[in-house]
């Protein structure tokens, strides 16, 4: 176990020195900031906006920094064989590979962490009260992004860092649109009755992390829904990690 | 497999075979049945040219490769435990070790691994980095290093620990002389404190000076082990001299040479070892002076080609 | 090449020129091929999954951009966008009240100001009662807007009674549908909605809103006018043959102008005086007979 943490904390230390975060991270907080300009060009929607822009952006620049980064995080070990002089020592592959995935999550909790406040800070300095409640936005966000890094580990496990980024973000993509694939039969009536439903079951399902729309109106999350949701994340996160594993463990490591 | 105490590492059988080409893909052997003990308190060389198997060996044991059968101990323990590589030290060719940080840190990180306390990993981390001339770099950025100072850094993390035993491979690579002059202190080192040494090379000199014993492999076989003395059939009866100042024809005169050869300036004679002095003397009276003394062997790639012929050699010569 | 980057300058400006004759040739074009690009609501909201709240967003302020440059700059004042583009901000976010209430405004309110299409508002403010069932401030629109543009008064009254049983109603609803059932479309009641728009609103609908007050005003003034006409008739026997004669007598203080500042009209013939066509306020449909 503290070896796992070790491999963690080093991971971390690797992400947080990875240029391509700080930019992401500028420019998640400019287009927060962004959101004030809009709120003023807009009608009765300032607080709105900035909220609506805050919560995307930690969406969305959260989710670029966990595939972009999270595809190199094997691989990238493999190719270059900073690898081989650690796995000699008394690491497993197992301990390696779980560590990764939890440096980058604590990164991107930091990242989250840091928009959050930025957030906050802006609409407070547009005279709103920074909102609690948008933590029952950012929290599903954030487990949604933990999905995002385990899907990219597993697909880094197995091809080039380029293809599985572009096989993540297909996967993603097709994540969200989880409510078209499941009405598929409106649309292309030709396919067998199973194949929504399983494909729906199947991809992961970021539907599921989408509460910023409720929470923005103010209406209440229950607890026991995002109980439900943190479970779903957890599990499928296990089922890619431990798929991810199943790959790693048995590869030559040329 | 019953190892004595005393067996450092013993392998039996360990054959690999990877596939290779793009569209008609074939197996290429990298290994073929090896066998091969190294005892504790030893300096074991492995040597052969490139794409003879080394690096798939190291990789094998360090657990970085699968073989496809065969198996292998490390000091009495199985390569799948965990206990063995508590004691064990492991330099790869051309170590990547992460440029983001500072040697210092991916020494702590290490220790870490080892599962080394705070205290214990900064003291031995920076006694290493010392030891390895890197202390006026131990807070740079691995980035900024030179190809030989990664090098050293790399044998730094492959003591930290204080390991019973050292797998090396390429050790000297991208070393200026005082590089490879600290990697030979080191091995020596090791040496007098009873720690085994395993390391490959495809450079002789570093063999000849330090090893007790050697496996020579080519084409993923084994080709000898033992001395390497023996393995090259020194003739003991003739000795190499080096002189220089030496004319033509006062080359010609000299006593007791068997063979002469002109290299530049200087000659290299083959001279029968019971008349050195007076052959020495000659050189001297001639107005010449001798470099060095020492025993005729032939080079390691004179005994590859002569073993294997020419045609096995070229197709042995797959890159690494 | 000796430097390069003042090269650069002078083709830039070709650049500039050749955009302003691309403009030119296209102008007149690509309002249409606007409206054949701009997908249904359905379709857009597929195109975010997981951010149809700001695009919403976005999409509502592209609304009021495009209203606020219409009104001011476009050649063809019937905002063909307009709807589409209400269409795709309430389907991305069906919960945006503002953009029903606000966009109803922009829709209903006749040319020059508005798209003058009231129909299109109604139905836009029914989709929104529809979809904030607990809205009392859609319904109130709603009732507004068919007594106002579309003179539906027995509808209008309906609406506002419904308006008024929803939670946090204000409490002048039920009376105002009161009224409007009694005496049907009148003034004071068209002021007070008017009134009340000004005051739950900002910005253009405000300013808006405002206009129409001073319309209705500007339609007082013209009425009391006409009436100190017929009080100085009887006095004297004979019409006034103009306004300043009115003034003369002292019945009228001040000058007989609205509240844009323009003069009002008096035809001495009939004894009426209007709102003038020159000015701003002038609304030929609206009057009274």
């Amino acid at each position: 176990m503290r070896r796992v943490g070790a491999v963690a904390f080093n991971t971390y230390r690797e992400t947080v020195r990875e240029r391509v975060l700080y930019n992401l991270v500028f420019f998640a907080i400019l287009m927060t900031l962004s959101g004030v300009l809009l709120g003023q060009l807009s009608i009765r929607q300032d607080e709105k906006i900035i909220k609506d822009i805050g919560l995307a952006s930690m969406d969305l620049f959260g989710t670029l920094i966990a595939i972009f980064i999270g595809v190199g995080l094997v691989n990238k070990e493999i190719e270059r064989r900073s690898l081989y002089p650690l796995l000699a020592k008394p690491l497993a592959r197992e301990e390696f590979f779980v560590g990764k995935f939890l440096g980058l999550c604590f990164t991107l909790l930091v990242n989250v962490a840091v928009m959050t406040v930025g957030l906050w800070l802006t609409l407070a300095a547009t005279g709103r009260r920074p909102d609690p409640h948008l933590l029952a936005a950012i929290f599903p966000i954030y487990l949604g992004l933990m999905l995002v890094v385990a899907l990219a580990l597993v697909f880094s496990t197995l091809t080039s860092p380029a293809l599985a980024a572009v096989c993540t973000v297909g996967v993603v993509l097709v994540g969200r649109f989880s409510d078209v694939i499941r009405s598929m039969r409106e649309v292309a009536p030709g396919v067998p009755r199973w194949m929504p439903n399983g494909l729906y079951y199947l991809l992961p399902n970021f539907r599921n992390f989408d509460f910023k729309d409720r929470v923005v109106y103010g209406d209440p999350v229950s607890a026991q829904t995002l109980l439900w949701v943190t479970a779903y994340a957890l599990l499928y996160v296990a089922v890619l990690i431990l798929g991810g594993l199943a790959v790693f463990r048995t590869r030559d490591l040329q | 497999m019953g190892s004595t105490p005393s067996s450092a590492l013993r392998i039996r059988g360990l054959s690999k075979s990877y596939m290779v080409g793009h569209l008609r893909r074939r197996p290429h052997a990298a290994l073929r049945g090896l066998t091969l003990d190294v005892e504790q308190g030893e300096v074991f060389g492995y040597l052969g040219p490139n794409g003879s198997g080394k690096t798939t060996t190291l990789k094998i044991l360090m657990g970085l490769v699968f073989p496809d059968s065969g198996e292998a101990e490390i000091l009495g323990c199985p390569l799948s435990d965990r206990l063995w590589r508590y004691r064990v030290g492991y330099l790869p060719e051309h170590p990547y070790l992460y440029d983001y940080l500072t040697p210092r840190e991916y020494l702590d990180y290490v220790g870490r691994l080892f599962g080394m306390r705070a205290d214990a990993r900064r003291r031995r981390a920076d006694a290493l980095l010392d030891r390895v001339g890197l202390s006026h770099a131990r807070d740079l950025a691995l980035r900024r290093f030179s190809k030989g100072m990664v090098q050293r850094a790399g044998l730094a993390q492959a003591l930290m620990n204080d390991p019973e035993m050292v797998f090396l491979d390429e050790p000297t690579s991208g070393l200026d002389p005082a590089g490879r002059r600290l990697v030979r202190d080191v091995i020596v080192e090791m040496k007098a404190q009873g720690k085994t040494v395993f390391f490959s090379t495809h450079i002789l000199s570093d063999a000849e000076t330090l090893c007790d014993r050697v496996a020579v492999l080519r084409g993923g076989e084994l080709l000898a082990t033992g001395r390497l003395d023996d393995i090259l059939r020194i003739d003991v009866q003739h000795l190499e001299l080096l002189a220089s100042g030496l004319s033509a024809e006062a080359a010609e005169h000299l006593p007791h040479v068997r063979a002469r050869q002109s290299v530049g300036e200087r000659w290299r004679l083959e001279v029968e070892e019971r008349g050195l002095g007076e052959t020495i003397q000659a050189i001297t009276r001639a107005g010449g002076r001798v470099l060095s003394v020492q025993p005729i062997r032939q080079s390691l790639e004179e005994y590859f080609l002569r073993e294997i012929g020419p045609a096995r050699a070229a197709e042995s010569g797959v890159v690494d | 090449m000796k430097r390069p980057a003042i090269l650069a300058l002078p083709v830039l400006a070709l650049v500039f020129w050749v955009q302003v004759r691309i403009d030119r040739q296209l102008g007149a074009a690509r309002t249409q091929q606007d409206v054949l690009y701009l997908w249904s609501g359905p379709h857009v909201r597929r195109l975010f999954p997981g951010f149809e709240g700001l695009a919403a967003d976005l999409y509502w302020l592209r609304t009021v951009q495009y209203f606020g440059s219409s009104r001011a700059f476009a050649q063809d004042t019937r905002m063909p966008l307009l709807g589409p583009l209400l269409d795709i901000t309430v389907t991305l976010d069906p919960r945006m009240e503002v953009a029903y209430r606000y966009g109803a405004i922009f829709l209903g309110e006749p040319v020059p100001l508005g798209a003058g299409r009231p129909r299109e508002a109604v139905a836009l403010l029914e989709r929104g009662a529809q979809a904030l069932t607990d809205n009392w401030r859609i319904r109130q629109d709603l009732g507004f807007l068919l007594f106002l543009y579309l003179d539906d008064y027995r509808r209008a009254a309906e609406v506002l009674l419904e308006a008024s049983r929803r939670p946090g109603a204000a409490f002048w609803l039920k009376n105002m549908a009161a009224d409007i059932l009694a005496r049907g479309g009148d003034r004071a009641t068209a002021r007070q909605m008017w009134r009340q728009i000004y005051e739950q609103s900002e910005g253009v609908v405000r300013a808006n809103a405002l206009i129409n007050l001073q319309v209705l005003e500007a339609f007082e003034q013209a009425d009391r006018l006409t009436r100190l006409v017929e009080e100085l008739t009887r006095r004297h026997g004979r019409r006034p043959r103009s306004l300043d004669e009115v003034r003369a007598s002292g019945l009228l203080r001040s000058p007989a102008v609205d509240s844009s500042g323009t003069p009002f009209v008096y035809d001495a013939e009939t004894g009426r005086v209007r709102v003038s066509p020159q000015s701003i306020l002038h609304r030929p449909d609206r009057e009274s007979p």
